[in-house]
């Protein structure tokens, strides 16, 4: 079991309070009726899934239910921090995006 | 007692308390300190079983969690747990244990007889016999019965168990020196240290080697001040008969504390877990685990009576019990000699083979002095014996490669000991990941003493291949200034080199398959694997078939499975298929360390997750009246809510009649609590409706109510509920009661993450509210009775409004919202009110017969008029339009709401989808199955394509016939027009081997037009 | 309003009836606080307008650093995120409280729902109280300093938790208080467990620390 730091509590807890989101920053189309099938089978269905750092939402389930980032090592379980949804944003886009 | 039993002042037994336990039906004598293994050899009871494939007689061969044959079935009844290994098994006053192999009778096995013909059964035998699917029902029973592990209890475990969470800045796992010094220079320094280990004693190997000398005081003495110094300091915590099992991601431990199997039955407590699991997160995690003595490969080394060395060594020391008096051992290494030396002292004739052409001189003096007959240069091949070993064949071997170099005596022996070399018990290290590597020099795989000391686990001692007992305490002091640095704490400081009387070690020699001069198969057989009959041949029969990876051959020979693991097999089997395969033994490599270390009871894993409290049980206010009137409940998710109410000489049947009938004609009641309920605020709350749900809720004006479909993303239905307008900024949702917490969720996950800027505030009121739903013709009359201040006239309070009042005394918010099509009235109040308002209610309409009902009765008259359950009628895969709801859709909002895009995705938009339909039955008394298939013909010949499935079906009492709703490809055009009876498509429902005529009708079979539940 | 119709979510174990006064026989004791009253509040807390007018509302100051608890005489205000708040005050106080939050931030971004039904509490006393918290949750209770309140899992359940004197208060929902009061037994038993007299009017009930 994993150990998370939920920047909103600011305190580590066990994985037990958490809930997995998916990979984060998932961006829905800003014009869903305008966008094309290929765009929006994109968002519904593709995910990066590396092996390596990525970037995952999870949510404080039994704690302050607040969702927040974290960019985890699915290879090695590494974990290089939580973030806030908005603080994340930017260390996510400073990294281009994607690592 | 026996002659086995050497009584002698460093034994850690008690002699003064004899202990008498049963085995295999005899009575036999101990003594407290005992395990049942030391007991059982001090009674001269050598066989304990016979052999997986072959049948072969097997005895105690080793003295802890590495024994690989002495399984034993311990107490009987609710009491028993199979397959403990009789190494680990403390003696109590009373204890009852048997064998667990020796199927169908210990002393004449029908195995033994298919050992004759063991040259059919090799490696992969069963793969290779049971290849063919219809044989293997066959034979598994009696395979398994034959297999040789215990049996699985047949009552209900009377123990109970429990969990516990711990929080350490270092846990040491292992109490042997390394792992006492370690514990005491980081608890003198003030860390909160939790010490694991698994024994009843702490002191490890120190137990078994008594006569070491320590900076000048005897071995027991320092235990005894170290032990006593720890068990003073505040922040450290020991925990014996506390196996750490395994060991996880980010340091997590757990590990399994015996609380109460060392005790007599009679003296447990009831109050008290039999065993407790911990699991603790460490920052630091010192592992001390040692090492465990490995046996050499010769043939005939499955005979009783041939033990490791230091299993000999541990017997006569800790618990003064001679497996035999005339002992012959052999040896690769040093470590064999101390245990010679103390059998030869304790008046046993030991021969002590070297394969080291030059021992180590100043061990070879003191076993000459002890009179140990040592034999340089010599090997045992071969033991000789039938049903324990009687005798051991000694050849001289050449001292550069491993081969026969002359013959030599065969030497009468009553017991027998071997040393191939320490294994470090590496197990825990390589649990998340860690990487053991092959040290050639101490022949063994060892973790690195910084072990990974990024993450905060380090190893010392016997794991990390340091052996001798002056540098592994060195080096205790070294990892203990590591963990202190890490943990900003001062050095140990200036200290002295520790002295010891051991002699330094000089180099094993690298042997692990004692030669016999003929080709591997051809002589005895060698046993690396006992407990899973794998033998030097099979491993080399493997590699002669091809296969290459040494995970492979683990698999195709059976080589480290069982309850044992593998702790005495592994390193042996992984040379002889190194050798095999030509290949050197780092890059063959070693097979996973997985957890658990050693085998852990359900009970204990299971905890206090049993029983009532194995899942949460969530009860709505009114329950204790549900129980008064016979309710029978289920399971709602976690929540429990009434099937049906039973009345004297009814069955569920007749119960869910009188509960629809009562409704349809008269009134009934039901308990909705459970519903999912969340209150919006703000002044986006209505455009984030508008976004959530399909439809609109621009227009809904406070006062009144609305019923919307929420869609994932994906266009699908994935809940319903209807929300109320409190005030412009104010809403009330309720979803379905499983969705409630999911729901919840995805709305906060679309606000956190999409749309945080929108002005709105979600909460559950899920538990705050207690609900009541009044339902039927005659509702407003009895809520008339306890309701004066809201005007029920049907000209002022609609259907899908809702008002807020006063019922039975009480603030209640009422919903005129019907999910059954009458007349219906939703009362909700505070829960603490709730069993209040419930029974004011049921006093209330006493005069009309008011029926409570069940969800098996809401099922019914939902069907009958035709609304959905989410979940039931649907599974993800179908859209508002499926549902034929396209009213419940808003196409023209501005924003795109939640899984509009999707619905013109090709497959979404596309022909052929499956839509929810009515059915009848040709046949009234006919009802379906649900989930029975919808097919075009009725003769069923396959293929057959499928159209659908049933998925509600109920008898209506309102209509006198079955009615069933289906979800059927096409099935809104297929749909016979309303009120007509000649079907515009007939089709066919196949369950149970029988097809059923039926015609696709609208889902809508009671009152049409809405008349009643607008009344 | 009609309080003896009242039932509190732990009603069924009859639990007054079989309280005591805490003595040294028993490991743990524990009860439920049965007449207290709560309030979900939402709202921003770095908004100061939103900060000031609940704090001047309720008399307590609304604690903003990440799980802390504060408290007068009248209610307990505990953090529950950056945007959540559970008030807890005594029972007959819980519909002024709500109206005149309500009122206070009319035009402010927020939420006030009364949650009284929704929420009870669990008093836990005694030497073995932390023990028993260490059988049922993953937290670091041993590590939870006064004034701190954590949510955090209990079994298959969750709870908000903090110190309460030398033992702890539990709150939580309604529906999965009698899962939890059975697992607090079933922990308990090793300890030997108490039915504690507890105060279930004024403001010794809230246990402010």
């Amino acid at each position: 079991m994993l150990v998370l730091f939920c920047p909103h509590c600011q305190e580590k807890r066990e994985e037990e309070e958490f809930g997995y989101g998916g990979e984060a920053f998932r961006i829905r189309p800003a014009s869903p009726d305008t966008a094309d099938d290929d765009t929006w089978a994109d968002y519904l269905f593709m995910r990066t899934n590396p092996k390596g750092w990525n970037w995952e939402l999870w949510s404080h389930a039994t704690g302050c239910r607040k969702f927040f980032v974290v960019k985890r090592n699915t290879a090695t379980n590494s974990i290089a921090g939580s973030w806030t949804l908005s603080d994340g944003r930017k260390v996510y886009d400073a990294e281009g995006g994607s690592q | 007692m026996t002659s086995h039993r050497i009584r002698h002042e460093k034994a850690r037994v008690d002699f003064g308390r004899p202990i008498s336990f049963h085995f295999d039906g005899k009575s036999y004598t101990g003594y407290a300190g005992d395990t049942l293994a030391s007991a059982l050899l001090a009674n001269g009871v050598r066989m304990l079983g016979r052999s997986f494939k072959y049948g072969r007689p097997r005895g105690i061969v080793g003295a802890g969690a590495e024994e690989p044959n002495a399984l034993t079935q311990v107490e009987t009844g609710a009491a028993t747990i199979p397959n403990l290994k009789a190494t680990q098994v403390e003696l109590y006053d009373g204890l009852t244990a048997r064998r667990t192999t020796g199927w169908p009778a210990l002393d004449f096995d029908l195995k033994s007889v298919s050992g004759r013909f063991s040259r059919f059964m090799p490696a992969g035998f069963y793969y290779k016999t049971f290849q063919s699917r219809a044989l293997w029902p066959k034979f598994e029973h009696v395979i398994r019965q034959a297999a040789g592990y215990g049996s699985a209890p047949e009552e209900a475990d009377l123990d109970s168990y429990d969990h516990s969470h711990r929080h350490a800045e270092v846990v040491v796992v292992g109490g042997g020196p390394c792992g006492l010094l370690t514990a005491l220079n980081l608890g003198r320094a003030g860390l909160n240290v939790t010490l694991l280990d698994e024994q009843r004693e702490l002191g490890g190997w120190l137990l078994s080697y008594p006569h070491a000398i320590i900076d000048g005081q005897p071995g027991y003495d320092w235990l005894k001040n170290i032990i006593a110094e720890l068990r003073s300091l505040p922040r450290v915590q020991i925990f014996t008969r506390t196996s750490a099992f395994a060991l996880h991601d980010l340091n997590l431990i757990q590990a399994v504390e015996q609380l109460q199997d060392h005790l007599p039955l009679a003296e447990r407590s009831e109050t008290s877990p039999r065993q407790r699991l911990h699991r603790i997160r460490a920052s630091h995690i010192v592992l001390a685990t040692g090492a465990i003595e490995r046996p050499l490969v010769f043939g005939n080394n499955d005979l009783p009576g041939i033990l490791t060395a230091s299993a000999l060594t541990t017997y006569l020391n800790r618990y003064g019990v001679a497996v035999g008096r005339r002992v012959v051992m052999q040896t690769s290494n040093d470590f064999a000699y101390q245990g010679a030396c103390d059998l030869a002292r304790a008046g046993c004739s030991v021969v002590l083979a070297d394969t080291r052409t030059r021992p180590n001189t100043v061990w070879e003096q003191r076993a000459h002095a002890a009179g140990v007959d040592v034999r340089p240069g010599y090997a045992i091949s071969g033991a000789l014996g039938s049903r324990a070993v009687k005798a051991a064949k000694l050849v001289k071997i050449s001292a550069d490669q491993n081969s026969i170099s002359g013959d030599g005596p065969t030497i009468e022996c009553d017991a027998l000991g071997s040393s191939g070399g320490l294994s470090p018990t590496v197990h825990l290290y390589c649990h998340d990941g860690g990487r053991p590597h092959w040290d050639e020099e101490k022949l063994a795989f060892v973790a690195p003493a910084m072990g990974r000391a990024a993450t905060g686990i380090y190893c010392v001692g016997g794991i990390t291949g340091t052996f001798g007992l002056q540098p592994a305490l060195m080096q205790a002091h070294e990892v203990s200034d590591a963990v202190l640095a890490a943990t900003g704490k001062a050095s140990v400081g200036e200290r002295r080199s520790i002295e010891t009387d051991e002699p330094n070690a000089i180099p094993a020699r690298r042997i692990f398959r004692v030669p016999d001069g003929k080709v591997e198969g051809h002589g005895k057989k060698a046993f690396v694997d006992f407990q899973n009959d794998v033998t030097a041949a099979d491993i080399h029969l493997a590699v002669r078939e091809n296969y290459r990876s040494i995970e492979h051959i683990k698999r195709y020979t059976a080589l480290g499975f069982g309850t044992d693991q593998g702790k005495l097999s592994n390193v042996n089997g992984f040379a002889i298929a190194a050798e095999a395969l030509g290949k050197s033994i780092p890059d063959v490599g070693t097979t996973t360390y997985r957890p658990a270390y050693s085998p852990v009871t359900f009970g204990t894993l299971a905890g206090p997750h049993e029983g009532d409290t194995f899942e949460p049980k969530r009860y709505t206010p009114m329950h204790a009246s549900h129980v008064a009137r016979g309710a029978v409940f289920e399971n709602v998710g976690q929540w429990l809510r009434p099937q049906y109410f039973l009345k004297a000489g009814e069955d569920q049947d007749a119960a869910i009649r009188r509960e629809c009938i009562a409704a349809r004609r008269g009134v009934g009641i039901m308990d909705a609590s459970t519903l999912g309920k969340i209150d919006l605020q703000g002044k986006d709350a209505r455009e984030f409706l508008n976004r959530v749900y399909a439809n609109s809720w621009t227009q809904l004006a406070p006062g009144k109510c609305r019923y919307g479909l929420m869609l994932d993303e994906n266009g699908m239905v994935m809940d319903d509920g209807v929300t109320a307008c409190i005030s412009d900024e104010h809403f009330a949702m309720t979803t379905t009661t499983g969705g409630a917490a999911r729901v919840l969720s995805w709305l906060e996950n679309w606000h956190q993450t999409e749309w945080p800027d929108l002005d709105v505030y979600m909460t559950s009121v899920t538990d705050h509210w207690a609900t009541a739903a009044v339902v039927g013709p005659k509702s407003r009359e009895v809520l008339a009775k306890v309701c004066s201040d809201i005007d029920l006239s049907p000209s002022s309070f609609k259907f899908m409004d809702w008002r807020e009042g006063t019922v039975a005394g009480v603030a209640a918010r009422v919903f005129r919202i019907s999910f059954s099509g009458e007349l219906a009235f939703e009362v909700n109040v505070d829960a603490n009110y709730g069993y209040h308002l419930w029974e004011a209610l049921l006093a209330a309409g006493a005069e009309f017969d008011i029926t409570p009902y069940g969800t098996d009765a809401m099922h019914l008259l939902r069907a009958e008029k035709g609304f959905i359950i989410v979940g039931q009628d649907t599974d993800g895969s179908m859209t508002p339009f499926d549902l034929d709801m396209a009213w419940a859709v808003s196409m023209k909002k501005p924003f795109s709401f939640i899984g509009k895009r999707s619905f013109a995705r090709s497959d979404t938009a596309g022909p052929n989808r499956k839509q929810l339909v009515g059915l009848l039955t040709e046949d009234p008394s006919i009802v379906l199955a649900e989930g029975a298939q919808i097919i075009e013909a009725p003769e069923v010949n396959p293929p057959v394509a499928m159209l659908g499935h049933v998925t509600s079906s109920y008898f209506s009492p309102e209509l006198g016939r079955s009615i069933a709703l289906a979800v059927v490809r096409d099935g809104i055009k297929r749909r016979s027009p309303e009120g007509q009876n000649a079907g515009r498509d007939r089709l066919f429902a196949y369950f149970g081997g029988q097809t059923h005529r039926v015609q696709v009708v609208s889902p809508v079979f009671v009152d049409p037009k809405g008349e009643r539940q607008n009344a | 309003m009609l309080e003896h119709v009242s039932r509190s979510p732990l009603h069924a174990f009859g639990l007054p009836l079989q309280a005591t006064a805490i003595n040294d026989t028993r490991g743990v004791w524990a009860n439920e606080l049965p007449s207290l009253g709560y309030v979900s509040l939402r709202g921003d807390s770095k908004d100061r307008t939103f900060v000031e007018k609940v704090t001047h509302s309720l008399g307590v100051a609304l604690p903003t650093s990440p799980c802390t608890y504060a408290g007068t005489d009248g209610a307990k205000v505990l953090w529950i995120s950056p945007d959540e708040w559970l008030i807890v005050s005594q029972r007959d106080r819980i519909g002024s409280l709500a109206a005149d939050l309500k009122a206070a931030l009319q035009g402010v971004r927020s939420q006030v729902a009364d949650n009284s039904g929704g929420y009870t509490q669990v008093l836990l006393r005694g030497r073995n109280a932390l023990d028993v918290l260490q059988h049922t949750t993953v937290y670091d209770f041993a590590a939870l300093e006064p004034g701190r309140v954590v949510g955090t899992t209990f079994g298959k359940s969750s709870v908000y938790a903090h110190r309460s004197g030398e033992g702890f208060c539990l709150v939580m929902r309604r529906s999965f208080a009698d899962y939890i009061w059975r697992y607090l037994v079933r922990a308990a038993a090793p300890y030997g467990l108490g039915i504690a007299v507890v105060e279930t009017t004024g403001h010794a009930a809230l246990v402010v620390a």
